[in-house]
């Protein structure tokens, strides 16, 4: 029974390796270790301005929202599964053939890529922390807590949002009714007790107490959200062989004005037609943006005034630029390689595509801005937000091509991204703090953007057109 | 008689695998030209390359006069191609896809010419679903209609007939041979060697990358050989050295 899991582990560890090599894919979880290891002796500095418990709150966030963003197992039906790499030749599929149970395979799936999400991102980094304790005189037993604590709070992320992916996959309303009982629960439990619900987050309270108990309970809560969403699990969408009238001409008349107009309305069609325009809305978008909200919500006295909403509009460009993904991830350069098209025609209409998106983080940063009071700021806060997001997805098409799911766990396109996109935010960050209006110069990001958007063009294309 | 695709040296190596080794080849316009090979001798190698899917390691190719690594886009936009294994996107539907390509193809007038093809592939029922819905037989039917509808001067196709039935493999060869006719070429790659000499006009067989032979399937039958059991004595022979 066990065989099956290993097999994927192998299998996950030759996908990666191959594709860029066994060492630099090892190499991987030792980045993470170093950026925080030495991010660990900033902590003295940090600690000036910024109380101790607040540093505590930012890591569990990052980590809750790195949970959130890989959770959405409940939405890779077997289109997405088939296609992720090109092939239907993964384990998750050809294991089909064997005498065993569809949740079994998916479960062994959902735990193998958990177990890798947590090598190469949660124990290195608590492991970086943990290393660099003694120089910066933090208890050994503190470290230990804090891994344990940020890997519960990396599995609530990934398990909530499993849970509520494989709900929505059964049915729309009982994902609607779940959201609201939680909106309206959350919203009580804000106004009753006049705290931010964030602080009963259990690995928070964990970490400024521990108690046996409450672990206990921890564990309960996400073996229940993760047993509970296992069961839900259909790999199967239902009602196939459905009948569809012509939808992409008229499409395509409509998107006539763009440059590549048959493409963009293929990809449309792929995220309507999938389920993932509003699956990964909601799961890729709105939830992680939502919970970010609420930890920042808890920093705002240490920003300056008005800060609190362009830290927002960052993030939210940030995690905008992650839509490139959602229209990279239906097809490999395969199916195209019987037509006349080049790379860099697929990436400049994948781009393309992306940029109608952006109108969903404009309006929600326009939303924001509204609703936390701060409408005179709107202008400059969406400009901010929506000019990170391209300049970060010129980045990726840069370094990634039309895959950038695969080659993240690449060390050097991680390690150059983070660089790029991280001078970024930091300058501007600083901007915007300085003077809200002053956000506005992020239009200059347009510049870069265009320029890497150029050289990804040409950089792919002289590559070999890879099957991924 | 015109050259349409002539390759020198051609070579492609995969890390320590050589796939195609220094292969020189050419090909006449008009007529069906057959690759053949036993599993893994690089057919479908070869015909990425020509096709500009992939970059040869070495050597050249020229397909209707343009080179293949210089111009790909230009070469995939004047021949049809059937890869081996890729299949059409997942959500479109099958008259979607045609519309796709055609607009990809800049063809006019997809209407009529798609509805020929869903009537004389017999899947006219199945134009309104979804490619992920359809079975691997009806979705070769659409990769064969997208290789074909534009009437390219040459079509590269690799094992076109493997998903078929073979009541379709019958309309399928029918169609091929009237095709070359015209006065267009087939470039062909198969296994199925009883299909190769009954509609091929020149050959080539392949053996772990190099190139054995290649001549008119015309100057077997002057020898009286027939070629099933001329492939399978050179390749035996071939694997013996
Ligand atoms: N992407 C790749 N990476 C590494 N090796 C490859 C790759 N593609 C093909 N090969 C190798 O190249 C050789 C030729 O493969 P190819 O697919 O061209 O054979 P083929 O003649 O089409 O076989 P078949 O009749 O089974 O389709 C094989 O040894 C194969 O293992
Ligand atoms: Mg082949």
């Amino acid at each position: 029974m066990f065989e099956l899991f290993t097999s994927m582990m192998k299998e996950e560890w030759r996908v990666h390796s191959t594709m860029f090599g066994s060492l630099s894919f090892a190499l991987f979880p030792v980045m993470i270790f170093g950026i925080a290891f030495m991010g660990s002796f900033l902590i003295p500095l940090m600690q000036v301005t910024l109380p101790a418990g607040n540093l505590t709150l930012i890591v569990h966030a990052n980590y809750l929202m790195l949970g959130i963003m890989v959770g959405g197992f409940g939405l890779l039906g077997n289109e997405v599964m088939n296609r992720r790499f090109g092939q239907a030749s993964l384990l998750a599929y050809s294991a089909r053939s064997l005498p065993l149970s569809e949740q079994f395979i998916f479960s062994n799936f959902v735990v193998k890529d958990t177990v890798y999400y947590f090598f190469l991102w949660v124990l290195p980094f608590g492991f970086g922390y943990i290393a660099a304790s003694p120089f910066v005189g933090i208890p050994l037993a503190r470290a230990l807590l804090l891994l344990l604590t940020l890997t519960l709070s990396f599995l609530f992320g990934l398990c909530g949002v499993f849970f509520l992916s494989t709900v929505y996959a059964r049915s729309r309303p009982a994902l609607w009714s779940i959201l609201l009982i939680l909106g309206v629960g959350w919203g009580g439990l804000t106004t009753v007790t006049g705290t931010n619900p964030v602080l009963f987050f259990p690995p928070l309270l964990l970490n400024s107490a521990f108690t046996w108990a409450n672990l206990f309970i921890s564990c309960v809560v996400l073996a229940l959200l993760f047993g509970v969403a296992i069961v839900l699990f259909n790999p199967e969408s239902v009602g196939s062989e459905k009948m569809y009238k012509d939808s992409f001409t008229p499409l395509m008349r409509r998107l006539s004005f763009l440059p590549n107009p048959p493409f963009n309305a293929k990809d449309t069609l792929d995220l309507y037609r999938s389920g993932s325009l509003i699956g990964q809305t909601i799961f890729s978008f709105l939830l992680p943006l939502g919970v970010i909200w609420f930890f920042l919500a808890l920093l705002g006295p240490f920003f300056p005034p008005h800060g609190l909403l362009f830290i927002f509009a960052i993030t939210t460009g940030v995690i905008a630029s992650t839509m490139y993904t959602w229209v990279t991830m239906f097809d490999t350069f395969g199916p195209y390689a019987c037509l006349p098209v080049a790379v860099s025609t697929l990436i400049g209409s994948k781009i393309t595509t992306f940029a109608i998106l952006q109108v969903l983080p404009a309006i929600f940063i326009a939303a924001v801005a509204i609703l936390s009071g701060e409408v005179v700021y709107l202008v400059p806060a969406v400009v901010l937000g929506i000019s990170v997001s391209f300049y970060a997805v010129s980045v990726m098409a840069w370094l990634c091509g039309l895959s950038p799911n695969v080659l993240v766990y690449d060390v050097k396109v991680l390690f150059v991204y983070l660089v790029l996109v991280g001078i970024v935010l930091t300058v501007f960050t600083s901007v915007a703090f300085a003077d809200p209006y002053f956000a506005l110069s992020s239009v200059i990001l347009a510049i870069p953007t265009w320029l890497l958007v150029q050289k990804a063009k040409v950089r792919w294309d002289a590559a070999d057109p890879a099957g991924f | 008689m015109a050259i349409v695709l002539e390759t020198k040296d051609l070579t492609k190596k995969y890390g320590d695998v050589i796939a195609v080794d220094n292969v020189s080849l050419s090909v006449e316009k008009g007529g069906l030209f057959g690759l053949l090979g036993p599993n893994g001798s690089g057919k479908t190698t070869m015909i990425k390359m020509l096709t500009g899917q992939t970059r040869p390691t070495g050597g050249s190719a020229t397909v209707l006069g343009l080179d293949v690594v210089q111009d790909p886009v230009g070469v995939r936009g004047h021949v049809g191609i059937i890869p081996e294994q890729e299949t059409p996107p997942s959500f479109l539907t099958a008259m979607e896809y045609l519309r796709f390509v055609a607009a990809v193809r800049k063809i006019p007038d997809i209407e009529p010419k798609a509805e020929w093809w869903f009537d004389f592939l017999d899947f006219a029922d199945k134009k309104n679903v979804l490619c992920k819905d359809l079975s691997r037989g009806t979705r070769q039917k659409l990769m064969f209609t997208q290789a074909f509808i534009h009437e390219p001067a040459l079509a590269l196709i690799d094992e076109p007939l493997i998903n078929f039935d073979p009541i379709m493999q019958d309309v399928v060869k029918d169609y091929l041979a009237g095709y070359v006719k015209k006065g267009r070429t087939i470039f062909i790659s198969t296994h199925i060697l009883e299909v190769a000499e009954e509609i091929c006009s020149g050959f080539a067989i392949l053996h772990k990358g190099t190139l054995l032979y290649t001549g008119p399937v015309a100057e077997l039958a002057g020898r009286n050989e027939h070629l099933p059991s001329f492939f399978l004595s050179l390749v035996r022979k071939d694997r013996h050295v």
